[in-house]
């Protein structure tokens, strides 16, 4: 807040400015002055005091935060706009004074100094001018202020100009001041925004601050003197700093007041009221800083102040004139500023300053209404600044209508303002209160940012509104909103450009990589919440054009570079397993393809299909399935796999017809080798689940494509991994694999012992200790893996497996681990010629019947051992349930891409990781046991998979065969 | 004798060596050659039942639509495509070939091709 209230200042101070100009053309004289205040200033810096000090200015930006710098930068442009206007203005209101340019001052500085330091400058330099007629009583001043002040004579110049400067305020200037911001007033209520504009500009310097307080210290003895009448100046020096303090209060007002007002930036307090209070009291303003000056004693005055700045609002609403009371306080603000500016105080400092009062809330929105621009965006980069990690504001700021502003001034043609009302809405959009995102959207807030997000090329805000959308799309009734408006949007601005993908790619030039920027990261992730939206949204995404073939650009350039870990990654393989769930259900035309004699004679079915025995025939099919048959003599069943022939396409594949050709097996598995990210890991494994599962023809090449590239070892090793989500994401992957009958064979010779260790033992869990969810999983892929398979089932027994089921069918907790455990225990015990190993181990029917819930169900078929018939039935009932479920919902991926502006980025990955809800199919969030969320893998993969699951026929991989 | 051996090797590397020029057909949207192709440094060059080396990374001609373009040009089965447009062939990726003669800007594929298979057959006759 304090910095609001600099920032009026300075504005003011322009305002001043430009009425000098106008009524008293510069004189090259006062530009003189102005320069010379300015060197002061500088000066001034090595002093605490000098609050014009650039380096000050600059340190406390900096303290606060990147983004109160950048307002700072800004606003200093805007100033230079503003003053133009006011100059028109000005004409209006003459004034004999001898004033000083206020234009021509700030050219220089300009020129000299930093922009920022700009709006010091005019300040300075319309002090300076001011000053230039006190400057002679100032100098008096000076001398016996020279121990509170810096001793830098520059200071005492300064000081002296100043005040002059103020003097003149008071004279002269106040008066025309006072003259424009009345009519201001009157004429345009509105008008009165100037002065919060004003006092806005301080805020955003917090540089300014000090600055300010050099002007109010220095102004402020001048000021004193000045305001107090400009009979005053005349007065003696030591005497006014005392008595004047409240005479110069009204000075003070002008100049510190004003400032101060941030609090009044209350549009309803009509600070133009205040200004007009103000201007005319400037005389007083000044006083009281004085007081200030000397620490010591505004501190006395804190409490009183306080007080009084309290009321003063109000006052300021009742009349300018009753201001004068207030004044002091002000002035004691004031000085509050110059003490925090001496040293370069962090606004922190000045926050706690009791005498500080910061503009509160609906201040604070009404601000965001305000006509000038730049009090718009720093009112609203304020508010971003308030709502960082406090839901509390956030609340706040929606029940006082705060929101509709925000997202109004999304379409505000001025970058600055509508890239602080998006970093305002990003905060407010982040965090479990979902009534704050509801808000954005009922005010068509979603719209907007989509609108801004096509017009803008600025990265910054781009970032802004994109994280904005991330953070409004965790929450599940908006998801579809935002598809509905940004999707093809998002695509085309951010995925496709950031994912390197070209629609009509140059042949002759190398393709493009990804690029993992920020604003692809904040869109992917918002992709990725929307996309587990249900089936109506994953036929948007998978129909959105680009959006597959990008995202899997995007994904195979990660791989390329080896660079799999970071979150655009993650979340673009999430979108990925996403929309690959239910595939074989959910694209058009899948039909076709289901057809169970696409077993037998996969070739026949679709579209595709035809136009390739259209163009192959003429003896092409023997050489065709010498291609493809050879070095091949897979298992009976193989056959029908390994003779399936890739439907051939005379057009590349694109679009999501993308998600399920094979060649994407390569992708995922390179992801399940190199990535170190569990998320990533989890997805790409549960990506595979998902094409893994059903029964059409893509399913069948796909199951085939993981054997064929050497993917079962892959998968089977990442069993041993320590995060859950994956073991289980992997398991439920192998279940679905095994649906391909060689693919079973394999996992149930291989992967066996690797499924078995992750069970746990009695009640004492495995050093895992894996969630329910997990250990139902893995029994559910041993049951799946035994059926129909008696080979497989001895592998279990001698996998040591049966002592452990049987400890989780007798004593898990978990009647979902009871009921999986019985299951395969009774496969098991169907398989007769099993049985006498299993007795002599010393295992008996009963501990193969199921207990509690199961034994009822025995008993009443009478021969539990004998449950082939029940058995089998009630698994295939979960068979199918598994099937069905094997793939894994879409995972909700509740991932807030919490982005607080003011938020430092560690902060914010952090937030997110905090926010973070397991995108796994299950809701992880809480259960994750992997809290630290490194993402990393813990243990060392072995570079050869213990487990050789490779089949030896399959190593090569399939031939690929275009046609042209 | 001599004499017709030797323009017998004269013709047979001109058929080792041979420029075919197909004009690719325009079906809706999409151009066609009329052949499908095989091989390319990232396949298994041991499942190409074309090449005689079974190192050979080559791009060959897989297959050939009757009464296409590329059968029309002369084009066939097993011819091994040695340069397309005057690009390299003999040590790309599969899709990188496969993109080199599908552009969509081009309407004539000028490739060259060796034929092992007309090369034996000449070499038998010879014997």
């Amino acid at each position: 807040m304090s910095s609001t209230l600099y920032v009026l200042m300075p504005f003011s101070t322009r305002m001043r400015k430009a009425q000098y100009t106008e009524q008293s053309p510069s004189n090259q004289t006062s530009l003189a002055m102005m320069q010379e205040p300015q060197e002061m200033v500088e000066e001034t810096v090595t002093i605490e005091e000098d609050p014009g000090t650039p380096t000050s200015h600059v340190s406390v930006v900096t303290s606060d935060d990147g983004t109160t710098r950048r307002t700072e930068t800004k606003v200093t442009k805007m100033v230079k706009t503003v003053t133009t206007r006011t100059v028109r203005q000005v004409p209006l209101g003459p004034d004999g004074l001898p004033l000083p340019e206020g234009s021509s001052p700030l050219g220089s500085y300009t020129d000299s100094i930093d922009r920022r330091y700009l709006k010091n400058g005019e300040r300075y330099i319309t002090t300076p001018q001011a000053t230039s007629t006190l400057t002679r009583s100032y100098n008096n001043y000076n001398d016996s202020y020279t121990d509170t002040l810096p001793p830098d004579a520059g200071g005492s110049h300064y000081g002296g100009r100043h005040y002059g400067l103020h003097d003149g305020y008071g004279i002269g200037d106040v008066t025309d001041n006072y003259g424009s911001l009345s009519r201001g007033v009157n004429f345009r209520p509105p008008r009165y925004p100037y002065a919060m504009a004003n006092s806005y500009r301080t805020e955003n310097s917090y540089g300014t601050l000090p600055i300010r307080k050099d002007d109010y210290g220095h102004v402020a003895q001048p000021q004193v003197p000045m305001g107090s009448s400009s009979v005053d100046l005349n007065r003696s020096q030591p005497e006014r700093f005392q008595p004047e303090p409240y005479g110069l209060e009204d000075d003070r007002r002008s100049l510190g007041p004003e400032e101060e007002e941030p609090y009044d930036l209350d549009p309803d307090y009509s600070t133009a009221s205040r200004r007009q209070g103000t201007l005319p009291g400037t005389n007083r303003g000044r006083t009281v800083r004085e007081p200030l000056r000397d620490g010591p004693r505004v501190r006395g005055y804190d409490d009183p102040i306080e007080a009084e700045l309290v009321d003063e609002r109000h006052p300021y609403i009742h009349g300018m004139y009753a201001a004068p009371l207030a004044q002091p306080e002000r002035g004691s603000m004031a000085s509050l500023d110059r003490l925090a500016g001496r040293r370069s105080p962090s606004i922190d400092s000045i926050r706690k300053d009791p005498r500080w009062r910061d503009p509160d809330l609906q201040e604070v929105i009404a601000m965001l209404g305000h006509p000038i621009d730049p009090v718009k965006s720093n009112a609203a980069a304020y508010l971003q600044h308030l709502c960082y990690e406090n839901d509390k504001i956030k609340k706040d700021v929606r029940q006082l209508k705060g929101i509709p502003v925000l997202a109004g001034l999304l379409d505000h043609p001025k970058a600055e303002v509508h890239r602080k009302a998006c970093g305002a809405l990003r905060n407010i959009s982040y965090g479990k209160d979902h009534d704050n995102k509801v808000a954005i959207k009922n005010c068509d807030g979603i719209p907007a940012l989509i609108r801004l997000l096509r017009k803008t090329n600025d990265m910054e805000v781009r970032e802004l509104i994109t994280g904005t959308l991330w953070n409004l799309s965790s929450y599940e009734p908006l998801k579809m909103v935002i598809i509905n408006h940004g999707l093809q949007t998002m695509t085309n601005e951010v995925i496709i450009p950031h994912s390197g993908w070209e629609h009509e790619p140059n042949e002759d030039s190398k393709p493009r990589d990804a690029e993992w920027t920020t604003v692809f990261k904040n869109t992917s992730g918002c992709l990725r919440n929307v996309s587990s939206d249900g089936a109506e949204a994953r036929r948007r995404l998978r129909e959105c054009e680009g959006l597959v073939d990008a995202l899997l650009h995007a994904l195979q350039s990660a791989v390329g570079k080896k660079d799999m870990d970071n979150k655009s990654v993650e979340n673009c393989v999430c979108i990925m397993r996403n929309l690959s769930y239910h595939v074989h259900k959910e694209i058009p035309g899948a039909e076709k393809f289901t057809d169970p004699s696409v077993l037998q004679a996969p070739g026949s079915v679709g579209p595709q299909r035809k136009k390739k025995d259209d163009a192959g025939c003429f003896g092409g099919k023997k050489a065709k399935e010498e291609w493809f048959n050879q070095g091949r003599k897979n298992g009976e069943n193989a056959k029908s796999y390994d003779t399936l022939d890739l439907p051939k396409r005379t057009e590349p594949t694109k679009g999501f017809e993308l998600l399920y050709q094979p060649e994407v097996v390569r992708l995922y598995l390179s992801l399940l080798t190199e990535s170190q990210n569990y998320n990533t890991l989890e997805a790409a494994a549960g990506a595979l689940q998902n094409l893994s599962a059903g029964q059409w023809t893509w399913s069948n090449y796909i199951r085939a494509t993981v054997r064929k590239e050497k993917g079962l070892p892959i998968l089977v090793e990442l069993l041993r991994s320590d995060a859950d989500k994956v073991v289980r994401a992997v398991a439920i992957a192998l279940r679905n694999l095994s649906i391909d009958r060689r693919n079973k064979d394999l996992i149930g010779s291989y992967a066996m012992r690797d499924l078995v260790s992750n069970l746990p033992s009695g009640q004492q869990r495995p050093a895992k200790n894996l969630e329910e969810d997990t250990v139902v999983a893995i029994l559910n892929t041993i049951h799946e893996i035994v059926t129909d398979s008696s080979e497989n089932a001895r592998s279990l027994i001698q996998a040591q497996a049966i002592e452990k089921l049987v400890a989780i069918n007798k004593t898990s907790q978990s009647p979902r681990e009871n009921k999986a455990a019985s299951h395969v225990l009774q496969t098991v015990w169907s398989y007769k010629d099993l049985r006498n190993a299993l007795t002599k181990e010393g295992w008996n029917k009963s501990h193969f019947q199921s207990t509690a819930s199961g034994a009822p169900k025995a008993a009443k078929n009478g021969k539990p051992g004998y449950d082939d018939t029940t058995l089998p039935l009630m698994e295939k009932n979960q068979g199918q349930s598994v099937t069905a479920g094997e793939t894994g919902d879409p995972p909700g991926l509740a991932y807030c891409g919490e982005l607080n502006g003011y938020s430092t980025i560690d902060q914010r990955d952090k937030d997110c990781k905090y926010k973070s809800s397991g995108d796994g199919s299950v809701d992880l969030t809480d259960r994750e046991p992997l809290k630290n969320e490194t993402n990393t893998k813990h243990y060392v993969r072995s570079n050869r998979p213990a487990v050789n699951l490779v089949d030896a026929c399959d190593v090569k991989p399939q031939p690929v065969d275009s046609w042209v | 004798m001599s004499s017709f051996l030797s323009q017998l090797h004269f013709q047979l590397s001109c058929a080792l060596q041979q420029r075919i020029e197909i004009c690719k057909l325009r079906q809706g949207e999409h151009l066609i050659l009329g052949f499908s192709i095989g091989g390319g440094i990232d396949q298994d060059p041991g499942q190409n039942p074309f090449s005689e080396d079974k190192s050979d990374k080559g791009i060959y001609v897989t297959r050939v639509t009757p009464g296409g373009p590329a059968e029309v040009a002369g084009l066939m089965m097993g011819d091994k495509v040695m340069q397309v447009n005057g690009w390299d062939m003999t040590m790309v990726t599969h899709d990188q070939a496969r993109k080199r003669l599908t552009k969509k800007n081009e309407d004539i594929v000028r490739l060259l091709v060796t034929r092992k298979s007309l090369e034996q057959a000449v070499r038998h006759s010879m014997m």
